[in-house]
């Protein structure tokens, strides 16, 4: 798609999300209360999948979306309550302080590759449940913190609190896409060796992509605790907040922004669905969707409309056109244990 | 250097609470016994596999069905729902796996942790939440030195690890599979080209690991509570033992499982630091990165 | 002085002695062949100059200052580049972005000045179609795609590792002249590692031989042809 079109597009369906709220007493339907909330939560996984991609664009998987994100919410929580900030700034400050610790951490697991990292960042996630859990007062212990907020009832105010939030996300990642970061973090992503040779320092970009994503993550905390007004152990950190990104990411497309939000979208309306339905154990959904996204699509929608694009648009050009950037589609395959290039014995040093 | 550091440990433990050294023992052959068949999978043939914990909690309900409405005792039950175990890795091997070992590393990582979210939250959705216990007489047994008495019964989680790790050096180095095993793990292309059928190798390894994670999981319902995300914790300490003693270290897997089963336990007995038990895997792992970064700096 | 020099440089794996004391050097416009026969340590010496692997003894300096232990992308900005003997392309960048990452990276460049110097850069290499994907070029241009890889990073030091591997004569004879022209018009001291002997004679001011990760012999290419132990070493290598 033409890039310029696709950014028109995108404003113009910004501006119009935006207008939403305004229509809450003609179109209660698609603008009343209900739809509001909804909309909201959407957007927050929306943000959390974004923000997801960004480093998966590096080639490490973190599973530890729910726990910056927590960070986020007591970020937010606590230099609300005991710093007394306002809203906005508590917001912010759940992002950096999500961001420090990324930061903080980072210099020690971003050491880590592929299986070895990812599973760092499932601990990461439970580490932080346990530390606030056992916090005393200063985190509320186990039952948290409550923060009542300035727009607990404004239903508008909070869906323009969230929609912030996927801007930010928005921008994020769409800098991440146009800057030169993109051809470090797809260089390191298709072999670290050969990114290194060519002047990438690895540890450097892999430190702003935890770091940012990370942010992200601890502002959409921020703005998820002004609409729910407490903080607590078991649902800041709470392994949905990795598992529903992750699966709209990958079901909507990754490597990409749009992909994310097509996934976050039809997903969070589906799970509405589901959720009426099954009362529990509806989560298996999004397992079975890993699954098979990984198996039959592992580029996702936006991949698979990429490929019907670049078929109908192939043999004019030599096939320009974005690449298909996937999970192994139409690569040559890469058997397990091969270590690729001539540097098989040592670790890459960071 | 370690074994001295360990034993100047072990005896401040036994002159404090020798209790803790015996439950920490216990704790770790559990540690150990999943861990192994982690360290065969991901350690020999590097498969990556975050459904390892799942695996054991689907085997443990099987064999609590097979308590109530058949009767039968898990320790008998323990072969049967093993084999069967091994049938289920099987098919889900040639399902999925398969497919995912022709591509990037990370498929297998992000393919497996869904299969794992799958596999719980099934049993979530058919089974509820609510986490079931069997009761069994013999599990209450203990013993009494002097002042002391502890439970005997969870001796049994260390003669698994043990029957476990001589098991698996056995296979490795005795049978003609262990041995392909061995070669695909290697090099996979340079096995194929001798003619070793890798993925039948895969397909056989996997179901095995599956199967003996299985066998466990009966075990562990004989001692513990189970619901549907038991597994969880299970998957992230066998791969911070494997991952800690290093590919293929089966030795190193059961230092390891002592190290942080005598830890774990030694924290739940100190009252301050009885809520920060579950880190302690974590803090190993943080360690044993730093240590090696630094080893690697200044080689 | 020369630019880049090794002193008795070591690397160990284990039990295992893959470069014994080295010691050599290289200066900008000198090519200089690196030949020995398989195992002999050539492709783990240029991965210790270019900072793959750390040396378990000895030093590297390069223009008076000691690298010994500078990370690989930290040489590639001070100007030690090599190529790849087995060529990973980044499959999800097309060719042009392949050979920016060098201007992007190890010289800063924007991504504009990055795009319109990797253009040039391929044009001089002859080197066409560079917004195609990387599985779609010959092996030819997989080949001079990598050399402006390294290239980009505006290297005084290069090194080339078995880039002929896998050439028919014509292609051979023409990368050869385009290498020639390229260390001539940029000054670039080259080491360049081959099996192809041919390559070495047209190509090479000297060479230096290893065996078993050991210097067994240095000089001009007919010299060291002709030196026995060379022969002993060498079963049977095509002149």
């Amino acid at each position: 798609m033409n890039r310029r079109l696709g950014i028109i597009v995108g404003v113009l369906a910004f501006v119009a999300a935006a207008c939403l709220p305004l229509l809450s007493k003609v179109a209660p339907a698609i603008a009343g209360p209900y739809a509001l909330s909804l909309a909201r939560s959407i957007f927050v996984y929306l943000a959390l999948a974004v923000s997801w991609d960004m480093l998966f664009r590096s080639g490490q998987v973190s599973f530890g979306i729910a726990g910056f994100f927590g960070l986020g919410i007591y970020g937010a929580a606590i230099a609300g309550i005991s710093f007394g900030l306002a809203p906005w700034l508590s917001i912010l400050a759940g992002g950096a302080f999500a961001a420090l610790a990324a930061a903080v951490f980072g210099l020690v697991i971003l050491r880590l590759r592929a299986i070895y990292f990812s599973i760092t960042t499932l601990a990461l996630a439970e580490i932080f449940r346990i530390i606030f859990h056992n916090g005393g007062d200063f985190t509320g212990g186990a039952e948290g913190l409550i923060m009542p907020s300035l727009f607990s009832n404004d239903d508008g105010a909070l869906y323009w609190l969230a929609l912030s939030g996927v801007a930010i996300a928005l921008v994020a990642s769409s800098w991440f896409a146009r800057s030169k970061i993109r051809f470090a973090l797809t260089a390191i992503r298709n072999n670290e060796i050969q990114a290194k040779s060519s002047g990438i320092g690895i540890y450097k970009y892999l430190m702003i992509a935890f770091v940012v994503s990370s942010f992200v993550q601890g502002i959409a905390g921020g703005i998820q605790l002004q609409s729910y007004g407490s903080a607590a152990p078991d649902d800041a950190f709470n392994a949905n907040y990795t598992l529903l990104p992750l699966a709209m990411a990958l079901l909507g497309g990754v490597y990409s922004t749009i992909g994310p939000v097509i996934g976050a979208i039809l997903l969070g309306l589906a799970s509405e669905g589901l959720k009426l339905r099954i009362p529990y154990g509806h989560l298996v959904v999004y397992g079975i969707i890993i699954v098979l996204v990984i198996l039959f699509m592992p580029n996702g929608l936006y991949g698979l409309w990429l490929r019907g694009a670049r078929r109908r648009e192939g043999s004019r050009r030599g096939d320009k056109g974005d690449r298909s950037g996937g999970l192994g589609a139409g690569k040559a395959p890469l058997v397990a244990g091969d270590a690729g290039g001539p540097v098989a014995k040592e670790a890459p040093h960071a | 250097m370690w074994a001295s550091l360990g034993i100047v440990v072990a005896v401040a433990l036994f002159l404090w609470k020798p209790t803790v050294l015996v439950y920490g023992l216990q704790r770790a052959g559990l540690y150990a016994a999943v861990a192994i068949p982690m360290a065969l999978v991901l350690g020999v043939v590097h498969i990556v596999n975050l459904s390892h914990g799942e695996f054991m909690m689907v085997a443990a309900y099987a064999t609590y069905f097979a308590a109530k409405l058949l009767g039968i005792d898990p320790l008998v039950a323990m072969v049967p729902v093993g084999v069967v175990m091994a049938v289920f890795g099987f098919v889900i091997y040639r399902l999925t796996i398969r497919k995912a070992l022709k591509a990037p590393e990370l498929n297998q990582l992000i393919l497996t942790f869904g299969l794992g979210i799958a596999l719980s939250q099934a049993v979530n959705l058919a089974f509820s939440s609510q986490s079931w216990k069997l009761s069994l007489d013999y599990v209450t047994a203990s013993a009494t030195i002097g002042k002391y008495s502890f439970g005997t019964y969870d001796f049994i989680f260390v003669a698994a690890a043990i029957a476990l790790a001589a098991g698996l050096k056995l296979f490795l180095t005795r049978t003609r599979m262990g041995k392909a095993a061995l070669a695909v793990g290697q090099n996979p292309r340079g096995a194929a080209i001798v003619g070793i059928d890798v993925d039948r190798t895969y397909a056989f390894v996997f179901s095995l690991a599956v199967g003996l994670v299985g066998i466990m999981g009966s075990l562990f319902l004989t001692k513990q509570a189970i619901f549907p995300t038991v597994g969880g914790p299970y998957t992230m300490k066998s791969f911070c033992l494997v991952a800690m003693a290093g590919v293929g270290n089966i030795t190193g897997v059961l230092w390891g499982s002592i190290a942080l089963g005598v830890a774990e336990v030694a924290m739940t007995n100190v009252r301050e630091l009885r809520d920060w038990s579950s880190i302690v895997f974590f803090v190993i792992i943080i360690a044993t990165i730093l240590a090696r970064a630094i080893k690697e700096r200044s080689a | 002085m020369p630019n880049l020099e090794t002193i008795g440089l070591t690397k160990r794996f284990g039990g295992l002695v893959a470069v014994n004391n080295v010691s050599f050097n290289l200066s900008r416009g000198e090519i200089l062949g690196v030949i020995g026969p398989n195992g002999a340590g050539k492709s783990t010496f240029i991965n210790l100059v270019s900072g793959l692997y750390f040396p378990t003894g000895g030093s590297i300096r390069f223009n008076g200052r000691d690298i010994t232990t500078m990370p690989a992308h930290r040489r590639a900005e001070l100007g030690i580049a090599r190529t790849f003997q087995l060529i990973h392309p980044l499959e999800d960048l097309d060719v042009i972005e392949n050979v920016m990452l060098g201007f992007l990276f190890a010289r800063s460049l924007s991504r504009r000045e990055a795009r319109r110097e990797a253009e040039a850069l391929c044009a001089s290499l002859e080197l066409g179609g560079v917004e195609r994907e990387v599985s779609r070029i010959t092996m030819l241009e997989t080949k001079k795609m990598e050399i402006a890889r390294a290239l980009a990073c505006g290297p005084e030091i290069l090194f080339l590792d078995e880039v002929m591997a896998g050439l028919n004569a014509d292609e051979t004879l023409s990368l050869i002249a385009l290498v020639r022209k390229i260390a001539g018009e940029r000054n670039i001291g080259m080491g360049v590692v081959e099996h192809v002997m041919g390559v070495i004679r047209e190509l090479t001011h000297r060479v230096i031989v290893l065996e078993n990760g050991e210097v067994i012999a240095a000089g001009p290419y007919e010299e060291v042809v002709n030196d026995p132990r060379v022969k002993e070493a060498y079963l049977g290598g095509a002149a």
